[in-house]
């Protein structure tokens, strides 16, 4: 159970977090808001932060995971419940297939050619979709009206408030299990030492494409069910342009690197100052929210590399709480 | 006979605007080649270049082709500025960091635009006439846009073959530490490339905008980022001057694939063309990443 300690200051966040929405009135979407940014700063960080490598198409996950929830929600509503539990599955088939085509044909590549390859990924699918019109092309899929059909119009809305909302709490519950598994297990070391020098990983014996592709895929695979969760159940509708959009990519990484890269907490912290700022300038200065980011990650990269979460481990090293901080 | 008309004149079209697109293409990969950065924000700067025409233009009815001087002067002294805060600390940093760090600055400049130009689109017209060919028109605008991108594109070369600065540039993109040995400012080639290829970049955004006189806005660079990457990953990154025949090659297909996916009933060509240059890029990546024109 060691290793599960630093699960406590996380979880303690989340609880604080949820008590906070459910009690004082008006909060729960703010609350909602923040843990989506938390959500897809924790699943991305187990590929970013754990191998180095950037993917500038990481929305491509949620998107797949959003158009499995909205093809089974879309094409199979007369499944009824059952379309839903059909929406989860069709997600992770959706992003494994992404995950199995990238991971063999753009893992390969390193630095920023793999950066641009992820670009590219992203952007020639989202133009194949609304290219060849697949599920309904550039018109996308819009869910609220057949959803009320079939379910009645009070389930409804439960499906779009607090079922969407419940499943994206408890994928980011198992999205930091996962994580803090991953980095105290062999799997983590190796890719700490892939993340410092993949060539010497390789000749030290260690079978890089295994890790890189476990880190790849349990990134992937959270992410879709973000996807699937946070914009197709709650949003009900699926437009390419919307799940596709870059700047989604960009928030995660933000939020990553704001925290700390490759560390359990720091994805956390980043998402919640991210998706806290990022609401109240969003009501102080509507439409600027970028102008203020932009300095701030490139004064990030340039003088905080560690993050705020590395920063606090170097501080507070050998002290009774640093085996908390992980 | 009317779809090779068709055909002929997108054709056409193509070599034009590859001509500009490898020009837009070249900054990105002399930074590329020099610093081994790559520049995600290359969009903002073409979009600075595109308003400095518009400006001008309105404001006080100089001929775009005018503001060129005008935009690589802009875009050398931003080149420098932003070397010397942010990149000069970057430079033997990961990935990661520089990706970000122009990433940011990219998505800074957009947002400073939005703040002072609005997000609406805007655009001018010149109008100075067109060639006349059998089955199309070329507007002389665009023409111009053509010929100048090669007169500028051939001045770089002779400069890098010429000059002594030219040549260190070329020394350092072959061997950093050679290039040091041999009493090469290091430090000094890495800034002026830097400003050279910004600089570069925001010169052709004056050219872009005699292609789509009426699409500037603040966020149109985020097409032209992602047109460069295959333009420049189809010439090698690296390379300038085979991102400058990337541009031509680019241009033609993307013109030409239009026009033929065109025909397939029930689908949208403007997407599928994209998905095909895309494609194309991730194969180019795999199977020959060193580019169709690179050699080793």
């Amino acid at each position: 159970m060691l290793k599960f300690k630093p699960l406590v200051p996380v979880f303690i966040i989340y609880i604080i977090l949820l008590l906070i929405g459910a009690t004082i009135p008006g909060m729960w979407q703010p609350i909602m808001f923040v843990m989506f940014y938390i959500a897809i700063g924790v699943a991305l960080n187990n590929f970013l932060g754990l191998t180095g490598y950037v993917d500038f198409g990481y929305v491509a996950f949620l998107a797949m995971g959003a158009y499995g929830m909205g093809v089974a929600l879309g094409y199979f509503t007369y499944l009824g419940t059952l379309a839903i539990a059909l929406g989860f599955v069709l997600a992770l088939v959706f992003s494994t297939i992404l995950c199995t085509v990238v991971g063999g044909v753009a893992l390969r590549l390193r630095g920023a050619y793999f950066a641009i390859a992820t670009i590219g990924v992203n952007e020639g699918l989202r133009y194949l979709i609304e290219g060849a019109r697949i599920w309904g092309g550039s018109e996308g899929i819009v869910l609220s009206g057949k959803l009320r059909q079939t379910f009645g119009p009070e389930f409804a809305n439960f499906l779009s408030t607090v079922f969407a909302d419940v499943c994206l709490i408890v994928v980011v519950f198992i999205a930091s299990i996962v994580t803090v598994y991953l980095i105290n297990s062999k799997i983590g070391y190796a890719l700490l030492a892939v993340r410092e020098d993949e060539d010497a990983a390789k000749i030290m014996g260690i079978n890089v494409t295994k890790y890189k592709l476990i880190a790849f895929f349990t990134s992937a695979t959270i992410g879709a069910l973000v996807g699937a969760s946070a914009w197709t159940l709650k949003l009900t509708y699926v437009f390419p342009e919307d799940v596709f959009f870059i700047h989604y990519t960009v928030e995660a990484i933000v939020i990553v690197m704001l925290g700390g890269a490759g560390t359990l907490l720091g994805p956390v912290i980043g998402g919640l100052l991210y998706g806290y700022l990022k609401y109240y300038l969003s009501v102080i200065l509507p439409g600027f929210q970028l102008l203020a980011f932009a300095p701030l990650l490139v004064l990030i990269v340039v003088a905080f590399p560690d993050g705020i979460v590395g920063y606090l481990k170097r501080k507070l090293r050998n002290t009774k709480v640093y085996e908390y901080i992980v | 006979m009317v779809i090779y008309e068709q055909l002929a004149s997108n054709l056409i079209y193509g070599m034009l605007l590859g001509g500009v697109y490898g020009l837009a293409t070249m900054g990105l990969s002399l930074i590329f080649g020099v610093l081994r950065v790559v520049n995600v924000g290359h969009g903002a700067f073409i979009m600075l270049g595109a308003f400095t025409a518009f400006w001008m233009f309105i404001l006080y009815s100089i001929p775009p082709l005018a503001s060129i001087v005008l935009a690589l002067v802009i875009g050398l002294a931003l080149g420098f500025v932003i070397f010397f805060i942010v990149m000069k600390r970057l430079i033997d940093a990961p990935e990661l960091s520089t990706l970000l760090a122009t990433f940011g600055i990219g998505i800074f400049i957009e947002e400073l635009a939005k703040f002072f130009w609005g997000p609406d689109y805007v655009g001018y017209s010149w109008n100075i006439g067109s060639i006349s060919l059998k089955f199309t028109e070329v507007p002389l605008t665009k023409f111009y846009a053509f010929v100048s991108s090669i007169i500028i594109a051939l001045v770089l070369y002779l400069w890098f073959q010429r000059t002594k600065l030219g040549k260190a540039i070329r020394a350092v993109v072959e061997d950093r530490e050679g290039a040091l040995s041999c009493g090469v400012n290091v430090n000094m080639i890495y800034a002026l490339s830097f400003a050279l290829g910004i600089g570069l970049t925001v010169l052709s955004g004056v050219l872009v905008t005699l292609f789509t006189p009426v699409g500037i806005n603040v966020y149109m660079g985020g097409d032209y980022t992602l047109k460069a990457f295959v333009i420049a990953v189809l010439g090698g990154l690296g390379s300038p001057w085979g991102a400058f025949f990337g541009g031509f090659i680019f241009g033609l297909l993307e013109n030409g694939s239009y026009t033929l996916l065109g025909l397939i009933p029930g689908v949208e060509p403007f997407g599928l063309t994209r998905f095909v240059s895309f494609a194309g890029l991730l194969l180019i990546l795999l199977l020959k990443p060193t580019g169709l024109l690179g050699g080793e």
